[in-house]
């Protein structure tokens, strides 16, 4: 991959909330991390995605000492974990991956008072309104909830504290449209809030699109991809142009092609690159550039999941 | 006051509300000394990073389109001779944008004008939108103006 090795930044000058070296674990034959070198900066929205099984929950349970690691380190705002996990999970709220598990037979009410012991920080005025403003069912069984209002509490008990960091799960899965929108309105506010570095794992990118501000692409068990929206922003680009009959891309351009779309006269080509250099590129093949987009963070996402390793 | 984004629009979305603030401004929907909304107000609407917003906001305020007073919130400016520094700009915005488009689509710079000052001759001070666009403002010219019974 050396042609795109500063798709990954390991973020060496920041402050970071996350930092994970060489992390591995595997599940008998299976390897769910491969040496994960996680970097979140604090007060990042980080969006972490990948396909099935790339290893998104195992990191998150990792962090969390839910699943110890086989080799590698974990820090978390520097302290290190498992070692001193209890004090970095104090820090930390949480939207697990299934929410219904662990609670039978609670009232959500009682599982509210109770997390209320656990966090010295627990706003209760706050998760009221949270709880209010999401319509979580208070007074009902946590077991007996659907899975939305289930994700919906488990909102509610991850904010409330108003942790430093939050680890976010597919947090808006299984929830209607218009619930999704008003979770994202009040965790945007959250943000505005209190300064919070959050890690979202999610299969709907374009939802976080105006939230998240670095992008990490799992494969395998490890980042392909870790940047900030800005360097994304700068390198990434969409150029359209026309080309004449017989023409033939020069091998500049050929290197730093992410995915390929259009055919004949007129192609779309998503490239890695300052924008400058590559029009420049393009124009000197004898094509005829037609338009610069640069692509959203669901495009992103998408352009970056398939990339090949090279 | 109307602040929309679109994540798909070319321009960054810090760079989309200082256009969106200054278009405020032309249309008067945003006077001189009126407040904006907050940061925090603005991020939950648009579902944004409260850090966006704080930079188009740090933006417009080093062009000296809006003034902070502290503890009270952002402002827009009074400014003292109205130049219309935000008009132009805006429009500068506009042209930009479809310049951009007419070179997508094949189309010279000249061919554009020529265009826009027939259309907009056509249609006089009836500058509206319309739906469907132009086929169907072709098709809706014999008919009743929109508005009218």
């Amino acid at each position: 991959m050396s042609r795109f090795e500063d798709l990954l930044d390991m973020f060496e000058e920041r402050p970071l909330a996350i930092a994970t070296h060489g992390l591995e674990r595997r599940f008998g034959r299976q390897t769910a991390l491969a040496g994960l070198d996680l970097r979140v900066p604090e007060g990042a929205v980080y969006l972490l995605v990948g396909p099935n099984g790339a290893g998104k929950t195992t990191t998150l349970n990792c962090l969390l000492d839910l699943v110890p690691a086989d080799r590698g380190r974990i820090e978390i705002f520097g302290l290190p974990v498992p070692e001193r996990g209890p004090e970095a999970r104090a820090q930390i709220g949480v939207v697990p991956d299934d929410p219904k598990t662990g609670y039978d037979g609670v009232a959500v009410e009682r599982l509210f008072a109770y997390h209320a012991r656990f966090y010295p920080s627990w706003d209760e005025a706050y998760a009221r309104r949270l709880a209010n403003a999401l319509e979580v069912p208070t007074d009902r069984r946590f077991d007996k909830l659907s899975k939305g209002q289930a994700r919906r509490a488990q909102l509610v008990l991850a904010l409330a504290h108003r942790p430093r960091l939050l680890l976010l799960d597919e947090p808006t899965d299984g929830l209607d449209p218009l619930a999704r929108d008003l979770a994202l309105g009040l965790l945007a506010d959250h943000l505005a809030a209190a300064p919070t570095t959050v890690l979202i794992s999610t299969h709907l990118p374009y939802e976080v699109e105006g939230l998240a501000d670095h992008l990490g692409v799992l494969r395998g068990g490890r980042l392909v991809t870790q940047l900030d929206r800005t360097a994304l922003d700068r390198r990434l680009h969409r150029l359209l142009f026309q080309v004449p009959d017989g023409w033939s891309p020069p091998p500049a351009l050929e290197e730093v092609v992410l995915r390929r779309e259009g055919g004949g006269r007129e192609l779309a080509w998503t490239l890695w690159g300052e924008r400058d250099d590559l029009e420049a590129l393009v124009q000197a093949s004898g094509a005829t550039l037609r338009a610069a987009e640069h692509p959203t963070l669901e495009q992103a996402c998408r352009v970056l999941l398939a990339l090949e390793d090279r | 006051m109307l602040i929309t984004v679109d994540p798909a629009d070319p321009r960054p979305l810090y760079v989309q509300i200082m256009d969106e603030i200054r278009r405020a401004l032309v249309l008067g929907s945003l006077e001189p000394e009126e407040p904006l909304p907050s940061v925090r107000q603005l991020a939950a609407k648009l579902r944004l990073n409260p850090n966006t917003v704080q930079q188009a906001y740090r933006e417009l305020e080093r062009e000296g389109v809006v003034y902070v007073r502290r503890g009270l919130g952002t402002f827009a400016a009074s400014r003292e001779i109205d130049d219309g520094a935000e008009r132009r700009q805006l429009a500068e915005a506009v042209a930009e944008r479809a310049l951009l488009d007419a070179h997508r689509n094949g189309l010279s710079a000249d061919e554009l004008v020529d265009t826009l000052r027939r259309l907009a001759d056509d249609r006089g001070h009836d500058i509206t939108p319309r739906e469907g666009g132009r086929a169907a403002a072709t098709r809706s010219l014999p008919t009743t103006k929109r508005g009218e019974p």
